[in-house]
């Protein structure tokens, strides 16, 4: 991939995690599930794209921008450190969570969801200095199983018809020439 | 690449689902040592204001926003707030010893101290 398309990709990407994570917003999630703060985490599906197909270091930068944009645009600083200390997290267990070989996109993307929740609850920690908000991360877990079961079943089937179409490399597997 | 669901991913939930049971057994643990519970209400880690469950009250903190908490018949749940999306408000009432209701836009804890708060809870 030239440097163009792969610049391209990334602002296509960082702008498709910033309209998830925005319209995420309306989604009345706390109906079904009755906790403060529980979200479906969309935006994650992004960062496992990025992981997957173009690898960690142009993931991350992503992830970053996603974050301070997105606070920017609404939530404010104390909204930048929750989503940062949370991206930061489940970035961190899902590149390591690919490496696993028993794992599928299903696992990493639960792995991930389970990731986020907990380094937002440890910011929380810091930021009241209180071992008490580690309280909520049990429910938060258990949200997060199923909310990563759906991010991780829109992932896989983006891959499969990214795959399909060969606009996208699968990684180890030989890139068609267009 | 694995695009489908496979028995290995069941290790991935059952590790979560232990990570959270441990977490919700020590705060439980917590719970049933406590002899007395004390509402305690945080700012910015410091103490304002403490009174036991038992005893009714309502207290007003001041801080970015304005939180009331309420104390009432054993149980404690932030009543009124104007901060954004009020996920204080919404956590409800709380009436266990390790319980706590947050509002992170003011930096607000209404936290349910057991009467061993001297141990610390050692968590994850």
């Amino acid at each position: 991939m030239n440097k163009t398309r792969h610049l391209a990709l990334c602002g296509l990407l960082l702008a498709l995690a910033l309209c998830l994570s925005y319209v995420e917003r309306f989604i009345p999630l706390d109906l079904l599930v009755p906790l403060p703060g529980v979200k479906l985490g969309l935006a994650n599906i992004v960062t496992l794209t990025a992981l997957y197909f173009l690898g960690a270091k142009t993931a991350f930068p992503i992830l970053i921008l996603r974050c301070v944009l997105g606070s920017a645009f609404g939530g404010g600083p104390s909204a930048l450190i929750f989503s940062l200390t949370g991206g930061l997290l489940a970035m961190a267990v899902m590149a390591a969570a690919r490496r696993l070989p028993f794992l599928s996109i299903y696992g990493v993307s639960i792995l991930g969801a389970a990731a986020h929740n907990t380094g937002q609850v440890l910011a929380s920690m810091v930021l009241l200095r209180s071992v008490y908000a580690a309280a909520y991360l049990p429910f938060l877990l258990a949200v997060s199983i199923a909310a990563g079961m759906l991010t991780g079943t829109v992932s896989a089937l983006t891959f499969r018809a990214l795959a399909a179409t060969g606009q996208l490399p699968a990684r180890g597997t030989k890139q068609k020439r267009t | 690449m694995r695009l489908r669901f496979c028995k290995g991913d069941w290790i991935a939930i059952a590790a979560v689902v232990l990570f959270a049971a441990v977490l919700a057994s020590a705060f439980a643990l917590h719970a049933a040592a406590a002899a007395g519970v004390t509402v305690e209400v945080r700012l910015d880690g410091e103490l304002l204001f403490s009174c036991p469950l038992e005893q009714d009250a309502v207290y007003t903190v001041q801080g970015d926003y304005t939180n009331t908490v309420t104390v009432r018949d054993g149980k404690a749940a932030v009543t009124a707030s104007d901060c954004p999306g009020a996920d204080c408000v919404h956590s409800g009432w709380i009436d266990a010893a390790g319980r706590a209701v947050i509002c992170l836009p003011n930096r607000m804890e209404l936290r349910l101290a057991g009467a061993a708060e001297d141990v610390d809870i050692i968590v994850g």
